[in-house]
């Protein structure tokens, strides 16, 4: 079980045992990690539920889709170099122990 | 122990069409599902419940093949779930995301919403549903459709009479006969315009629904474009009047939004959350299920009255107030899970960036005619459906 260390808006770091195979979306919202609305519980429709990753695990994740790419222009925080809807990233070993950043509108 | 569903069978159907917000807080107060008689509907009203079930689509499914919606219109993405609605909405998707507005539909919209308020400028005075926000709506979305030609009277009245027919519980013949005929002119005009939009590959939803892999039939185009209709033109319009109403009762508010136009975004969802547009949404248990602890058995339905989830006084100080300041929170208008409209981004646009500051920008001191003249109606649809206005030409 991999963990995951949500950096909270407010300087906060939660560190949560994460299930392989859910998403990051899915693993926020049942440690009700603050910041993490997910409207459309994940269908990538909402852009509520956005994160900023470091970038070195960007590279080891699945590409950004044309349709996730829009969305992440119109999220509420200002997009970052490591931005991603975490209804799109799946937990897995390759994750542990990242910092998984929720940023401030 | 679970508990059993409590009825309400003293208010009538005219006093859910008239006001529904005193019902819904009854029944928000009485318990979790209520069983409404007028409405004939076990409702769901707390802001939590709403969202809980939202993201169980498995427990509580939209996949209704013998809904009343799928017998106007055909068999259709909202009746839908899983891979099934997935590939029919990714189908749409491509004409409706929040970049593709801004590069493709902002200036076609702007100069719509131009058009409709060159017409009434110079009058003084006009009754903003018939003369404003319907048109604006209607002309908005079939250009957004790939509908090139078709009258803003035609969409109106396609709209509305798939919508009456989806709501025709008492089977009158004349609405089920109107539906049929809306079905078949839109059916009829997407035959026209099909090889044009084959041809000439564009990011309209006609164009989209040709382009999608996989390919979607012609009757997934029909009945999704039906939809489409009826659930993209009443809705936009009354969320252009709410707002302009919410405003001119609250010149303060006005004021603040004027003076700092990266507020209009705020002040829409504070629109759409105080009258909802959208009021009420049917969800089908797939198997028994509590809801907060009340028990509902398999194959029954609950509406989700996301009107009263949006005035839940646990999540929302005084929501019977337009506030656009209003402590910040997540709201329930466009609905949740994966059936969160997929209109979401047009309407932000149109109408908070692009049609209500502008009126406020070319319509003068604009102000309410009367404010007794002003009607505001539905429950499973609301909006204001009167709005006189006068302001200085
Ligand atoms: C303020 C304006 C609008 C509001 C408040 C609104 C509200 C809603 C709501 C509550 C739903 C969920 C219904 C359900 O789950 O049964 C929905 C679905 C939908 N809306 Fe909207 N809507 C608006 C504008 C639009 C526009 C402009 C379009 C099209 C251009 C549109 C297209 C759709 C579609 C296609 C669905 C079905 C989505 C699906 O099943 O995946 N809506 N809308
Ligand atoms: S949950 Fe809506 S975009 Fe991720």
């Amino acid at each position: 079980m991999p963990t995951i260390r949500f950096l909270l808006t407010d300087g906060a770091e939660l560190a949560v045992e994460a299930q392989n195979g859910r998403s990051l979306m899915e693993t926020a919202l049942e440690h009700s990690v603050p910041g993490i609305i997910a409207e459309c519980n994940g269908s990538a429709a909402c852009a509520t539920c956005h994160v900023v990753l470091p970038e070195e695990i960007l590279l080891a994740l699945e590409p950004i889709s044309e349709h996730e790419n829009d969305m992440l222009d119109f999220a509420e925080a200002p997009r970052e170099s490591g931005s991603r809807l975490s209804c799109q990233i799946k937990v897995s070993d390759a994750l542990d122990n990242i910092s998984v950043r929720i940023p401030a509108a | 122990m679970s508990e059993a569903v409590k009825v309400i069978d003293d208010v009538s159907f005219g006093d859910l069409l008239a006001n529904p917000y005193p019902i819904f807080k009854r029944v928000r107060d009485l318990g979790p599902v209520v069983k409404v008689e007028a409405a004939n509907i076990m409702m769901v009203t707390r802001f939590d419940d709403v969202m809980a079930i939202e993201r169980d689509p498995v427990t509580f499914s939209s996949i209704n093949p013998q809904s009343l919606l799928n017998t106007v219109i055909g068999p259709n993405l909202m009746r839908k779930d899983g891979e099934d609605h997935a590939r029919e909405r990714a189908a749409m998707d491509p004409s409706l995301r929040p970049g593709v507005v801004k590069r493709c539909w902002a200036d076609p919209m702007r100069a719509i919403c131009d058009d409709v308020i060159s017409q009434i400028e110079h009058k003084g005075e006009a009754e903003l549903f018939e003369e404003l926000a319907a048109p604006i709506a209607a002309r908005a979305l079939a250009d957004i459709l790939g509908f090139d030609g078709v009258d803003w009277r035609t969409m109106a009245l396609w709209s509305q009479s798939l919508i009456d027919g989806s709501g025709n519980y008492s089977h009158d013949a004349e609405i089920a006969r109107k539906a049929r005929e809306a079905a078949s002119g839109v059916e009829s005009a997407v035959d026209r315009m099909l090889s044009h939009h084959r041809d000439n590959p564009n990011p309209s939803m006609l164009s989209s629904m040709l382009q999608a892999d996989p390919a979607q039939t012609v009757e997934q185009i029909y009945a999704n474009i039906k939809v489409a209709i009826g659930g993209g033109l009443n809705e936009t319009r009354d969320s252009i009047l709410t707002l302009i109403l919410g405003l001119l009762q609250n010149p303060d508010q006005l004021a603040r939004v004027r003076a700092e136009p990266s507020l209009w975004g705020q002040a829409f969802e504070e629109a759409v959350r105080w009258i909802s547009p959208i009021g009420m949404y049917p969800r089908r248990l797939a198997r028994d299920a509590e809801i907060s602890g009340t028990l509902v058995r398999k194959g029954e339905q609950v509406g989700l009255c996301v009107g009263a989830a949006n005035h839940d006084d646990r999540r929302f100080s005084d929501p019977e107030k337009f506030d656009v300041f209003r402590e910040k929170k997540s709201h329930l208008a466009f609905g949740a899970g994966s059936h969160f409209c997929a209109g979401t981004w047009v309407s932000r646009a149109l109408v908070s960036q692009i049609a209500v500051p502008m009126v406020f920008e070319r319509l003068r001191n604009l102000r309410l005619k009367d404010p007794e003249l002003v009607r505001i109606r539905g429950w499973v649809f609301r909006g204001p459906t009167h709005m006189p206005v006068v302001w200085d030409a």
